[in-house]
């Protein structure tokens, strides 16, 4: 066990106990007297001084970054939800604006919806807007209070007609301030492409999950610093705040006892046995979009729950394939930084530019309203002001990366991989016949189990 | 012989009501999709909540317990209100509706 992963597990130890001291929150007594106003009260008596100009920077406010290790991309130019296009998010922030939906012919009935929803500023100030009136809409509560009344945070119009994000400016859920809980974190992140669990496919729960069976939560890995997100390597997750996170930052890079298994580490990614399942959307259609009850339309989704899914295993340096029919994972056997990890497959259809064989993106309110999926796809064009275009129905394969679901018990073993009917599909992960005859076998493991087996009955 | 058809036909009969029986009848799942008419909750302490939901095929007011924890934070925090659509699964247990799956069916 590293240091570092015991003085985690230590502090989880320690705070546990004494978390309702977390309402003692400094400053306590001065939001009590003066009520909350929002990035100024945070500020305010030298507290978190410059913090919310800071936050300004972070993809979390700008849904974007400089992308260095994907390809076909133009340099200096910043990526993510604001602007990507690809098929699990047809649309993104900017083609996909929070808006009030047209009438359902139907029903007559409106609703608001968009991308950018989860963004946490007002959406007067939205995705990377900057300055004074940017820092003081950010919704420091939304991810930092325990007892933020989710009512409020719905958008409304205001007697301008101008699109608005409610916010819980509350002093009760000001005074809950504290690290980002679970549910801080997973109000947006487990409702992303569509629906509960669609696009990760994974739930940070005991049920589900080592580390939040123990009793962590999101911020413990992705511990923050200045308010940037430490994340994995995804290859379907660009933005970045530039700082990454691993299993090997607690666990090290010798984490088991059996050195047999630790010298998997070099070649195999922590992911590949711990993490044995996937869930969530494994395709989706939005060039023909489903009528619900509500008589409002969607994109037609095929989906799994938690742990339903086995992933697909590929080697994976890094750095990523960026086609407009493919995004996945870079590497090679021959590669040695490359190491094999596990993927959620996802196969998404949508219209394509005949023209230009690229993906073209939807503004989803014409067809949430009415089925009409070209009417989105010609509302997205003139956002991005593309005159031309000849769209043709076509599929793009997503290979998203898998680093939830965490387990230890169920965790993959020998004869899981080595097995004529193992999990690994070792042709494809490029070894010879005479090899995956070798990789294959009992022989390789026969006698340790057999004395593994033999000491644990 | 005619005594003998009847029997069997009453066997039929009895066999076709139990199978083809409503699965409210049954430990089956019952799988529905509606919307929120209420949600009763007793306290920020409370280990079960009772949501009724508006069946959207049917139009039928269905009442299920709630008890699993992240949904039940999910009503206290009102991050699942009256209103929301729902995608819910529950089984009939001891006469009572009672909830297995209860989910938004809504997202971004």
């Amino acid at each position: 066990m590293t240091l570092k992963r015991y003085l985690i597990l230590l502090s989880i130890a320690l705070i546990v106990p004494f978390a309702a001291q977390a309402k003692d929150h400094p400053g306590k007594a001065y939001i009590e007297k003066n009520g909350y106003q929002g990035p100024s009260t945070c500020e305010a008596k030298g507290c978190h001084p410059g913090t919310a100009k800071k936050f300004l920077g972070t993809v979390h406010w700008k849904h974007a970054s400089l992308v260095r290790n994907v390809d076909n991309l133009e340099p200096g130019k910043e990526y993510g939800m604001k602007n990507r296009i690809y098929t699990m998010c047809n649309g993104n922030d900017t083609v996909n604006n929070l808006k009030e939906v047209p009438p359902n012919p139907k029903t007559g009935k409106t609703k608001f919806t968009g991308c950018n929803t989860c963004h946490p500023g007002d959406h007067l100030s939205d995705v990377g807007s900057t300055g004074k009136k940017a820092e003081a809409a950010i919704d420091c509560l939304l991810c930092h209070s325990s007892a933020y009344d989710f009512r409020l945070r719905k958008p409304f119009k205001d007697e301008k007609g101008r699109v608005v994000m409610g916010q819980d400016r509350s002093v009760k859920a000001a005074m809950a301030v504290g690290k980002p809980g679970v549910k801080n974190c997973m109000v947006c992140h487990e409702a992303a492409g569509g629906g509960v669990l669609i696009k990760r496919g994974f739930a940070f729960a005991k049920e589900t999950d080592v580390h939040a069976a123990k009793g962590m939560v999101c911020v413990d890995c992705h511990a923050a610093k200045d308010h940037r997100i430490p994340t994995g390597f995804d290859p379907n997750n660009w933005a970045n705040d530039g700082v990454r996170v691993a299993c090997a930052d607690c666990h090290g890079e010798a984490p088991h006892k059996d050195e047999d298994t630790n010298r998997h580490v070099a070649r195999i990614a922590c992911q590949a046995c711990h993490i044995p399942r996937t869930g969530g959307a494994f395709a989706k259609d939005f060039t023909r979009w489903t009528q619900g009850s509500d008589g409002f339309f969607e994109p037609t989704t095929l989906r799994k729950e938690a742990n339903e899914t086995p992933p697909l295993y590929a080697w994976y340096n890094k750095t990523v394939s960026n086609t407009p029919a493919f995004i996945g994972p870079k590497g090679s056997r021959g590669d040695k930084g490359s190491r094999i990890y596990p993927f959620k497959m996802y196969e998404g259809k949508a219209f394509f530019d005949r023209k230009t064989g690229e993906l073209l993106s939807m503004d989803f309110a014409p067809p949430m309203a009415t089925g009409d999926v070209l009417a989105g796809v010609a509302s997205a064009a003139k956002t991005l002001g593309i005159k031309e275009y000849d769209p043709v129905p076509g599929w793009q394969t997503i290979y998203f990366g898998s680093s939830h679901l965490v387990t230890k018990e169920k965790a993959l073993s020998c004869a899981n991989c080595h097995a004529p009917n193992g999990v690994l599909n070792f042709k494809s992960l490029g070894y010879s016949d005479e090899e995956i005859r070798k990789l294959t076998s009992a022989a390789l493991y026969f006698d340790k189990m057999a004395e593994k087996q033999k000491e644990e009955w | 012989m005619k005594r003998f058809a009847v029997v069997i036909l009453l066997f039929a009969v009895a066999l076709a009501a139990t199978v083809f029986a409503p699965a409210s009848a049954s430990a089956e799942d019952i799988k529905l999709v509606g919307v929120i008419t209420k949600i009763d909750i007793a306290g920020p302490d409370a280990t079960t909540a009772t949501a009724t939901l508006k069946d959207n095929k049917t139009g039928e007011l269905v009442t299920v317990i709630v008890s699993d924890d992240l949904t039940l934070d999910k009503f206290k925090d009102h991050r699942i209100v009256v209103g929301d659509e729902i995608r819910l699964k529950y089984e009939v247990k001891d006469g009572k509706n009672t909830s297995k799956y209860f989910r938004k069916t809504a997202g971004c």
